[in-house]
């Protein structure tokens, strides 16, 4: 019989990862100097979905599965906007979302930076300048960071956080 | 035909049926023939699956109302021309409150006589008088309400009693996961009511889709959700090849059905992975997270997205799949299977996960018809319902699905039935690998006037889409996801559940805020 103690007694029942992925790792490696340089020991991320088709979310639920596992790169994805460093935003902000990420945002301790992740939170994606949509998440807050793609994939999503981190070490 | 005419009734009303493309039968009533009708449908327990406006179709009147309802294999489409008022029935047929309250704030239409006329997708924000599926309306960007006085704020349904308190959630949610608010209201911690308010993420996918031409309309499908996107895209594309009657050729259908496969296991194994984590067994929750994850890999080495997206195209798939990225697929999927069981195994033999499972969250099966609640959690409850054995669509006549009924309801129920529709569509995919045959991929579809309904199974149940070409353009795009009336069974599932079982019953529904707001 499997349990869960027996899963942690006996011998393992998962197999090694099949290859680790270098650019990931490269990647993870960066971002972990980046961070300790600019936020001390970790990043703390809020999402926040302002009208997606929920592809981004997944991909951004990706970065916690054992593949990537970002956690070990000393980014946490946190459950209040109280306790994030960085606001990332998904879909075009609709109509009805518009105060609900207002409030988000003011909820945040400054400095806070905003990351505008897949097309639509870039720019409205295919819903620019329809009547449902505000637009890019730069039509209701300044945003630091684009990451275009629908959606951009995981690997994408992480240059991306490095990116920030390094244009946040050459702002300070 | 005599099957709908007897649904019908004797009559002068079952003379009136035609046919429509998809086999599909049009029958057209005037308002006051309308409500005995449905009478009758609902004596001869008919599902009304669907409930849609469109502009300008008869020259009757300004606005059309399509009624769709359902009967084991039967679809039978009641058109009633109308003003600005139309009769309700959300009282015999409850999940037509929902497509009601749609129609109102989409085309301006009242249903004076409806128990809920509250406003649906369009929040506090959107202007009175607005409604954005008038065709007078050209989509552009509109003035918002900035500020919303007390009284005109979305009136939740009052619950009083001694000790009831309210506890709201939302619309941003603590996790990494779409907004949506839920009222719950509480006695001690058992949950006494719950009503959900969604659509915030409404973005306008009916209007956008308006005024395309279909080839550059399968974006706009795919935007629906994420999650579904070749559900989604087969769908419209099955209905644009209806009305030219033009079908897909048959290695596309088994290219397809490769992909929808695909899909519904990935879906599954996130609503799994998912069901796991929010009992706190994380790690039982990361095999099938490391499996979903070669799923999204598997998909981008065969289509080159991770969501399968742009494969799906009017007329068949937009490339042929090379015979060694098939022979992968094969492999990958006996691998697959063998590491998918020793996840399962681990989990269902953990007590401490089925404790928390059973009897949580239950769905009656008395819900099913009157909410139109479909997919795995239908299936979870006794209902015998999948588009592709009473519709089948593409080659799932030559492969319908073996369907794993459970009788329970909670959540232990859609865990188990998913992991069985795991397994099933591994070996559907396998029997398609196996029997795929050599052919052309895309047949040439000329764009035509006309319109016609598609029924896809996806990964969380029927999506219904009809669509009407005009002038060779998208004259009406209606697409209903499964989630848009599977959100409605939650309100039930929680009661009498405590608040801290909410997350793990709503990853059972794995329902698509995306989906339902539109």
């Amino acid at each position: 019989m499997v349990n869960a103690l027996s899963c942690l007694l006996k011998k393992k029942v998962t197999e090694d990862p099949i290859a680790l992925d270098e650019d990931i790792e490269r990647i993870g490696r960066e971002i972990n100097r980046a961070v300790g340089e600019v936020f001390g020991r970790s990043i703390a991320i809020r999402e926040l979905d302002t009208g997606s088709d929920n592809a981004t979310e997944i991909e951004i639920n990706n970065l916690n599965n054992p593949y990537y596992d970002v956690e070990r790169f000393g980014i946490t994805f946190v459950a209040s906007p109280r306790h994030a460093d960085v606001l990332m935003v998904t879909g075009a902000v609709t109509h009805n979302m518009a105060i609900a990420a207002k409030k988000t945002y003011e909820a945040m301790p400054s400095p806070k930076f905003v990351v505008a992740v897949g097309d639509d939170a870039c720019n409205g994606g295919i819903f620019a300048g329809t009547y449902a949509v505000l637009g890019g998440a730069d039509m209701l807050f300044p945003v630091d960071l684009k990451i275009p793609g629908n959606p951009p994939t995981p690997k994408e999503i992480l240059a991306g956080l490095l990116a920030l981190m390094r244009q946040a070490r050459s702002d300070q | 035909m005599k099957y709908v005419k007897k649904l019908v009734g004797s009559g002068e009303l079952a003379q009136r049926i035609t046919m429509g493309h998809n086999g599909e039968y049009y029958l057209e009533v005037r308002e006051e023939e309308f409500i005995p009708l449905t009478a009758t449908l609902a004596t001869r327990k008919c599902v009304l699956i669907g409930l849609f406006c469109a502009e300008g179709f008869s020259p009757v009147a300004r606005f059309s109302l399509f009624s769709v309802f359902e009967k084991k294999s039967a679809v039978l489409i009641v058109i009633r021309h109308t003003g600005r008022r139309a009769a309700s029935v959300a009282g015999t047929f409850p999940a037509a409150s929902w497509f009601e309250r749609e129609c109102r704030d989409g085309f301006g239409i009242e249903f004076p006589d409806a128990f809920d006329t509250r406003r649906l997708f369009l929040h506090e924000s959107y202007p009175s008088g607005f409604h954005p599926l008038e065709k007078s309306f050209r989509n552009g960007k509109i003035e918002t309400v900035q500020s919303v006085d007390a009284e005109e704020e979305y009136p939740f349904r009052p619950v009083h009693g001694e000790g009831v308190y309210q506890v709201p959630v939302g619309p941003v949610h603590a996790g990494i996961i779409e907004p949506g608010h839920f009222r719950f209201s509480v006695i001690g911690e058992t949950i006494f009511n719950l009503e959900i308010r969604m659509f915030y993420k409404h973005r306008g996918i009916e209007k956008l889709a308006e005024g395309r031409v279909p080839q550059n309309c399968i974006v706009v499908a795919e935007a629906v959700s994420g999650d579904e996107s070749v559900a989604n895209a087969t769908g419209f594309c099955l209905a644009v090849e209806k009305i030219a009657q033009v079908p897909a050729p048959d290695r596309a259908w088994y290219l397809r059905t490769i992909l929808l496969e695909l899909e519904r296991i990935c879906s599954h194994l996130g609503d799994q992975a998912g069901m796991l984590i929010d009992v706190a067994f994380p790690l039982g929750a990361g095999q099938f997270a490391v499996l979903r994850e070669d799923i999204f890999r598997m998909n981008a080495s065969l289509t080159d997205s991770r969501f399968m997206r742009g494969m799906v195209v009017a007329g068949g798939v937009a490339k042929d799949l090379r015979k060694e990225q098939l022979a992968e697929l094969g492999k990958f999927i006996a691998r697959f299977r063998k590491r998918y069981r020793v996840g399962l195994k681990i989990v269902l033999s953990t007590t401490s996960v089925l404790d928390r499972f059973a009897t949580t969250g239950t769905i009656r099966r008395g819900l099913l018809r009157p909410l139109c609640i479909t997919g795995p959690a239908a299936r979870a409850s006794g209902g015998k319902v999948d588009v592709r054995s009473d519709h089948p669509y593409g080659i799932y006549g030559i492969f319908p699905p073996d369907n794993t009924i459970l009788h329970d309801g909670d959540v232990l129920s859609r865990f188990t039935v998913k992991a069985s529709e795991i397994m099933d569509s591994l070996e559907l995919l396998e029997q398609l690998l196996e029997t795929i045959p050599d052919g052309p991929v895309k047949a040439e579809v000329p764009v035509q006037d006309g319109y016609a309904i598609s029924l896809v199974e996806s990964a969380r149940g029927q999506n219904l889409c009809w669509i009407w070409i005009r002038n060779g353009k998208i004259e009406r795009y209606k697409v209903r996801t499964a989630s848009f009336c599977n959100w409605q069974a939650i309100e039930h599932a929680v009661l009498g559940n405590i608040v801290p079982d909410f997350p793990v019953i709503n990853k059972s529904l794995n329902l698509s805020y995306a989906g339902t707001d539109l």
